[in-house]
Parts: structure tokens; sequence; C-alpha cells
């Protein structure tokens, strides 16, 4: 299959395409495994295999996927005819940054790849879990495991080679409750991703069972709190909302097609204009914000991009100073160009694309915050006068710039004169993004640092579902508006 | 086609019955194509042609499924997915429930929302409907955006139960073009949703673009000042909340889970508005209709809401079969929403901002980004976006930043909503993750609802 897709390469470029690519997925798997309330209300596995190619013509793309690659042929001519139709409205010709070719493989770490356990196992594994969730105050109790395994091996017209093969693990335990005033309220748990492998072996008995306790109890705890006050005051965000509050306000941010313009159609554009590179005080001098795709265990972590760049770490924000984006090879020659100067130094390694039948577009890849210098969240608690801790994703949403927020999350509990005073429910907070990092007072050391995973974040039209990573610290806000 | 897909599903089934394999086939094939513009240009150009089936295999009160992307030509593969569906159920616990495997008492094909000339558009001819749409408008710092986004959809279902089969064919395209000021970044769109060719009305996009540059490029932008607003909601942002509505509201399934505002003991009971009619229309076309849902069960016309009274939750299948309540003809892809309009004549913005007014008016045509804040109250939040105007009291109109509204349901749509427009408008609510499934909400071209709270408020764009 190799040889005769790098023969429809080689076909294209001679008729007259600048570029061409092609991503052949042998096979993707996911695996996906729901338990609520002891029901297994969804055990479903699902196979894709097939090709996407994309091609540059006289600087516009075309894409044309099938999984029929019986006719290689016309799968390929149809992306270059795509690509002749776009060509004739082009006003900037799409350049591609420089790079060097590859030939590598790529394998994400795994002990034990959870598609040779068995069913049974996997389902013993949920069941003993919802038994343990099974207590007082419990009305709903969801047990979910999702398994993807994926090959892709990648080639394009610059004699690159690239075979990756993937395995992901995307496990979460919930739990919900019914207060007083019959409204619900929930607390999950998906696991920071500690360890050096992604696979099965993930998925501790003893971990999950603590977690499950610990949110079963404080699920209770919020049944019967006060609600939220509404006031001003400092946020200590744990991870458990913080690598939210990252990715909505720093990842999609800092995506440079957002920046430039290309996804104001759909889910909009960013703030940051490109002239504030180097320039704009995105934070305090706290903040310090990076791409890093090569952590050794993350869905963020992928060996090479779809445009076959290999995975980097990549300052975002400097002591709280703007100085980097999430790009692949288009986006920086067209920055570069429209501000007439090089403010990027090549692509960051960060085009993906979800599936064979969709174009690799930017996409975080592990968008994190450096640990600081501010101690444990007990330390930095005892600091605090006037605060709430916050964890959970209950609800996110944000404008349409990423210049404004407004956040729900599963638990608060009030912090007054250094110490905690009691859970809250209905906890929310807002802000500005940019006002809202330069009021960051406090960044938690390396026992505060967790990577959590993303599976479902979107993005793009054909939508694109993609999984990714943020490894952050627990961190403090001042002056911010909660309880709205 | 259509012959060779049933002919493959009657050979599964015949396979699977031989296997003694109690089993269920969905087929899903989508041609999809995809014009997206950025920054003026042609940013991607795709054709994604990809055949889905869904096996599902039962074993008594146990369920399981296997899904692959595949070809008609590879029946051999497709039956190894129904060994392996097979295999896996036999590893699944069972449900505390029994599930419903669907009995098809007739044979049925509908290809009426298909329409060969929408299906057969070529990719010059999306562009031209483009350059049409925006002549004239775009200029060195106001750069087309937007996607055209049309295809065919076809489903069809058998099951062991029966030989009969479902088959269902559409075809739908969905147009949304923004205009945007690169360097002030404000955004304005027009959109539109086609079942068929004929459908396709560039001229009206650009009139709706034109009307809303002009605002946007001479009145002088402001803050609006936190407080209450009557606002005059556009069909987008309609569509947005009774979206989200059918998720936390008269959906059975979430009301059993505690996930809706709507209490299982309000049936019959006054939750909105008089003037709330909602409906699920499956004769309606612009909806791209299921005139069956997957159980076999024929839909009809399903009053939701009658002047503001609950009438009935809607139930897929396995939630019925769960929790004991029957079957509403909902194990659909999609439903076909419609909001009844209302008394006011007001069909366009042009004629909404020319309405004599006593008061401000906050129009806003789409609400980005909600989430759901406290289910069991039906509270949301979302930002305006895309063209939002202040309509003042003395005839003039002002354009403002966007604003953030966090806000319930149950105020939207209960007393404070002062009037619907009579004219109604389809709104294409397609979202283009995973499988084709072209979806649309008929509803009022605007409503209007008083005094809400605005929550937040941009000093820029």
């Amino acid at each position: 299959m190799r040889k005769k897709l790098q023969k429809q390469i080689d076909r294209l470029m001679v008729a007259g395409a600048t570029s061409v690519d092609a991503r052949w997925y042998p096979v993707e798997e996911t695996s996906q495994l729901l338990m609520w309330n002891g029901n297994l209300k969804n055990a479903s596995s699902s196979r894709e295999s097939g090709i996407g190619v994309r091609v540059l013509y006289k600087g516009a793309w075309g894409f044309s996927a099938s999984s029929d690659i019986g006719n290689l042929k016309a799968l390929f001519d149809k992306a270059l005819d795509n690509a002749r139709v776009a060509a004739e409205r082009v006003t900037f010709p799409v350049r591609l940054a420089g790079k060097v070719p590859i030939r590598a493989s790529f394998i994400s770490p795994n002990r034990i790849d959870p598609f040779t356990v068995p069913l049974a196992e996997k389902i013993a594994f949920m069941k003993e879990l919802d038994v343990q969730l099974n207590q007082t105050g419990v009305t709903q109790r969801i047990c979910e495991l999702i398994f993807i395994r994926k090959q892709i091996v990648y080639l394009d017209s610059e004699e690159s080679e690239i075979e990756k093969n993937i395995v992901e693990v995307f496990p979460t335990i919930q739990v919900m409750g019914v207060d007083a005033q019959g409204e619900s309220h929930s607390r999950k748990f998906s696991p920071s991703l500690a360890g050096a492998t992604r696979g099965w072996e993930t998925l501790d008995p003893q971990l999950f069972s603590e977690n499950g306790a610990r949110i079963v109890r404080e699920m209770n705890e919020v049944l019967v709190a006060d609600v939220c006050p509404k006031d001003e005051r400092s946020v200590i965000l744990l991870p458990g909302i913080m690598y939210l509050q990252t990715h909505e306000t720093i990842g999609h941010a800092l995506e440079l097609d957002r920046i430039l313009g290309y996804e104001l159609a759909y889910a909009g554009g960013s703030f940051v204009k490109l002239s504030d590179f180097g320039e704009l005080r995105y934070g305090s001098s706290k903040l310090t914000a990076r791409a890093n795709a090569t952590l050794p265990n993350s869905p963020g972590s992928f060996g090479y991009d779809d445009d076959g760049v290999p995975a980097q770490d990549n300052v975002l924000i400097d002591k709280g100073l703007l100085v980097g984006a999430i790009t692949g090879r288009q986006m920086v020659e067209e920055a570069n160009d429209r501000i007439g100067k090089t403010i990027f130094n090549g692509s960051s390694g960060a085009n993906r694309a979800t599936a064979l039948y969709r174009v690799p577009i930017e996409r975080m890849t592990n968008i994190n915050i450096d640990p600081g210098s501010d101690g444990s969240l007990a330390e930095i608690v005892k600091n605090t006068e006037k605060g709430i801790i916050l964890d959970g994703d209950k609800s996110w949403s944000i404008g349409s710039n990423r210049e404004q927020f407004h956040f729900a999350t599963d638990i608060g509990w009030l912090v007054k004169d250094g110490k905690v005073t009691g859970v809250v429910k209905n906890s929310t907070y807002k802000g500005e993004t940019v006002k809202f990092y330069n009021s960051l007072s406090a960044v938690g050391d390396t026992s505060t640092w967790e990577v959590r995973s993303v599976d479902n974040c979107g993005k793009g039209q054909p939508n694109q579902i993609m999984q990714l990573g943020h490894g952050v610290p627990v961190c403090r806000f001042d002056n911010v508006t909660i309880g709205e | 086609m259509k012959e060779l897909i049933l002919q493959v599903l009657r050979d599964l089934r015949t396979y699977a019955l031989s296997k003694n394999v109690e089993a269920t086939f969905f087929y899903h094939e989508e041609e999809s194509c995809l014009m997206r513009f950025a920054n003026s240009a042609i940013s991607l150009n795709t054709n994604e042609h990809l055949i889905r089936l869904e096996i599902t295999a039962f074993e008594g009160r146990k369920r399981a499924s296997y899904e692959m992307i595949t070809d008609l030509n590879k029946l051999d593969e497709m039956k190894q997915g129904v060994d392996i569906a097979a295999e896996m159920v036999k590893h699944v616990q069972p449900l505390n429930y029994q599930p419903t495997v669907p009995v098809y008492w007739e044979t049925f094909i509908d290809e009426s929302v298909f329409d060969a000339a929408l299906a057969g558009i070529a990719s010059e001819e999306r562009l031209e409907y483009f350059n049409q749409a925006v002549a004239g408008l775009e200029t060195d710092e106001i750069k087309l955006s937007g996607i055209f986004s049309s295809g065919v959809s076809t489903t069809a279902q058998i099951n062991t139960r029966s030989e009969h089969l479902q088959y269902f064919k559409s075809s739908d395209a969905q147009i949304s073009i923004v205009l945007a000021h690169i360097s002030l970044k404000w955004e304005v769109i027009a959109e539109q949703s086609a079942q068929k060719k004929t459908d396709l009305n560039p001229l009206g996009v650009r009139r709706d673009l034109t009307f809303l540059l002009e605002r946007y490029r001479h009145d002088t932008p402001q803050q609006l000042p936190l407080g209450r607003y009557n606002i005059v909601f556009g069909s987008a942002a309609i569509g947005d909340l009774l979206n989200m509505m059918n998720y936390i509201g008269f959906s059975g399934g979430s009301m059993k889970r505690g996930f809706s505002f709507i209490a299982g003991d309000q049936v019959g009971q006054k939750v909105f508005s008089d003037k709330f009619n909602l409906t699920d229309d499956p004769t309606r076309l612009e909806t791209f209709p299921f005139q069956r849902d997957h159980m076999g069960i024929s839909r009809k016309l399903f009053p939701i809401f009658e002047n503001g009274i609950f009438n009935a939750f809607t139930w897929l299948q396995d939630d019925a079969d769960e929790f004991g309540a029957s079957p509403t003809g909902h194990t659909v892809m999609h439903k076909s929403l419609v909001l009844g309009g209302g008394d006011k004549e007001v069909a366009t913005l042009e004629e909404l901002v020319n309405l004599p007014r006593e008061n401000d008016l906050l129009y806003i045509p789409f609400l980005h980004y909600m989430n759901i804040v406290n289910p069991s109250k039906g509270l949301i939040t979302a930002s305006s976006r895309f063209g939002a105007l202040l309509l003042k009291k003395d005839g003039s109109v002002a354009v403002p930043y966007n604003v953030r509204i966090t806000q319930s349901l149950l105020d939207i749509f209960g007393d404070r909503l002062a009037w619907l427009s009579r004219p109604q408008a389809v709104n294409n609510t397609s979202m283009s993750y995973g499988a084709r499934n072209p979806t649309a909400i008929v509803v009022p071209a605007f409503i209007q609802v008083n005094d809400l709270e605005i929550s937040h408020s941009n000093s820029t764009y």
C-alpha cells in the first residue's frame, strides 16, 4: 500500500500539485463502555480504516477521503480537483514552513494494550466501582471507559514516511445526588496521568476506590451546603478546573489559525493580535505556559504531527509575556508575512487531524502551566485572606474571542483568614482573560502539578474531536467575581 | 444503489439468523462536501464518502454493538462484524430491564427529503453562491469567512425479528457566511438552510449581510451598562435555546436522571408562557424528518407544549424500557422541532429595526458557546455574537459590544416572553461531529423577551 500511495503522490506532483500528503489508517479502533446505575448501557466497539489525501495546488488546499481504498486514483484526483476549484479564490497563497524529511515511527508508551484485556475483565472492573459508588445520597452513578487504538501511516511529497501506533485510555467515574431543594449536583473523577505509560495498567483499582469514596463524600457535603456567595474574592483553582481554564483561555486563544481568522465562521476568533507577540502581558510574572508535546504520557504527545513535523516543547507565555503560539506549517508563513517580520521560526508541530476523513488543523498538544514557588495547596490556602477553592468542570462558556469567560464548578470550599471554613454549592466564577491572568498571585509547586487529559476538544468545520492534555498546578487569582 | 444497500442488509440478516444471532443493523452512508472560506479565500474544499454499519447484538437482557466503516462490496467484512458483536454480547452483563428489539411490520422507503439537484451541486456552484452573496461587500479590512456544507445522507435498517426494512435518503445544505473586520474584530453573519436546490437564495443572504454591514461600518460601538434589558432573539439564538431545552427539558431520560428542569409531575401543568407552542412535526420537510423512528414507530405530529402547558416528555426506546415508560417515536437521529409563530408581523431584521418601540431593545441574533450552569433550574449561560444591535426607543440604532446572559429557560420562555413573530425561519442546527445528520428547527424569525439581565458587558469587540 505504501508504494501505491507514493506512486499517487508522485503522479499528482507531476500534474502540478506543490505538496501532497496521504494519511492511511490501516485501522482505528474505539471501545466504549458505559455503566449507569449498574446497567451496562453501552458496550460498543468501532473500527475504521481508509485514506485521507491533502493536495496543495496553486496555493489552495483540496482534500478527499474514503474508506474505499480500491480506487486510489479517483481518490487522489478528487483531492486535486477540489484544490483546483479552491485555487479560484485565493488571497494568500498557502506556503508551508520548511521541515526535514523524516522516516520514523512513534509508539505511545503502554505496558498493557487495553484491547488485549478481555471484555469481561473490563466490565468486572466497572462493576466493582459501581458497587463502591452505591452509597447513601447517590442517585446516579456513572462509570465510563473509553479505549482508542490507531495506526496511522503518513507519506508526503517531501519524502517523509512516518508510522504512528497510539493507544489511549480515558476513564471517568461520576456520582450525582439531589439536594433538599430538588437540585442535582455531581462530582467526578478522572485520574491524572501520573505514570510513564498510558495503557490498561493506569486503571489502578486502589486509586479509583479511594477517589470514588472521596467524590461520594464531597458530593454529599455539597448536597447540604449553602449556596455560593455572590461577591469578589480570590479563587484557588485545583487542577480539576485549572486544566479547563487553561484549555479555553490560553490554549484556544493561542491557536495561530484562530488568531489569523480561520475559525471566525464557527467557534470564533482570538483577542490576541500578531502584534501582541513579544509585547502583551498576558499574565502576571508567575505565569509561564508551554505547549509540550514531549510529555511521556499524555494524549497530547503523539511523536509527529500530521504535517510530518516532530513533537516539540515550546514556551507560549514566559513569565507573563506572550511569546509563542500553537502552529502548523501553513500558519507561521502567513503570520510572518502579514506582520512583515519573523515572529515564528517554523512550525511548532501541532497540526493534527482527528480521523482519516478530516483535514489537519492547529490543535493543542499538552498546554501546560509550569509549577511555581508558592508551595503546596495548604500553604496557598494559609496565605489567602478571603477566597474560595474550586474544583470540577461543571460548565464552561467563553466569549467568541476568548476574551471573557464564565465557569461553574462541582464544588467550592470557602477560605477565610487562611482556613477552609466550609463547602458551598452552585459555585461559579467569571472574568476577563487578560485581567484574570494578570491577577495570578500564587502558583503551586510540583506537589500540586497534575496532567489532565481531554478526550473531547471540538474545533473546525467539518468538526473534529481531539484528544490532548494539560499539566497544571494549583493557581490562585485575586479579585474574581463569583456566584453569578 | 438503493437495491444494493437493501440486499446487503438482507444478506446480513440471513447471516445473523444462520448463526442464531439476534441483531439489528443500522446502515449510514454520507456523501459530504464542505467548502470553507476564511480571509476571503477558500481555505478548504473537501469530499468525504463514508459508509458506516452498526450491528447491535442481543442475548436476552444483554446488548453489545460493533460499528465499522466499510464498503458495500465488503460483505465478508460485515459478516465478521456480526461475529464480533455476537462474541461481545456473550461477555457483557445483563441489563436490569429488557431492551426492546424492533419489529418492522412493513418495509418503509422514504426519499421525500432527497433532491437530486441539490445532491449533485458542484464545487463551482458553491463558489458562485458565495460570490453572489458577498458581491461588493468585501474590502481590505472586511473579509469573508463561512461554509457551504452539502451532502446526501442515507440510512437503512433491518433486524432479525422481521424481514422488512426501513430506508431514508435526504439531501441538505447548510450555508453560513460571515463578514469580519480583521482589525476591529467584529463579525456579522447570514445563514441559510436548504433541503432542495431551489431553496438556495444567495441574494437573500446578501440582503441581510448588507443591512448589518451598514450598521457595523458606520455606527459607533458602545459598551452596554449592566442591568436588565428587553431582548429580541433572532432565529439562530432561538434554535440554540430550544436545542438546549431538548436536552435538559422535555427528554424523559434526562428527567429521570435528574438532568431536567421539568419534573415528572409537571405533565399537564403550565410551565411557559401561553404564547409558547412547541411540537415535533415530522411532516416539515425543512427539518429533514424521519417518518419512522428506529423502532419502526410511525411518527406523527407530537405536541410538547401547548399554550405553555407541558404536554408530554419524549422518550428514547431504551429510556422507556429502563423506566417503564411508553415509547413516543423519538428514537431518531434528530427530532423535527417546530416552535409556533405568534402574532407579530416581522420577518426581516430591517422590519424589526423599523418597528415602533416604547423602550430600548437589545437584538441578539446568535448565542455563542452556550452551556448549562444548573440543569435543575434550566440555567444557561452564553454570550451574544454576530451582529447584535441596540434598537433605541428614539428609533436610532447602536452597535453594542458583546454581552453575556446567564438566565433560566424558564424565564426566557415564561411570562417574560412578550411576543413571537408570525413568520417563521428555518434554523439549520446540523453539527458536523461524526456521521452526517442534517438537522433543522423551524422557529419564529424573532421573539422578544423582557427584563433579562446582562451579567457581563465587553468593553471592546
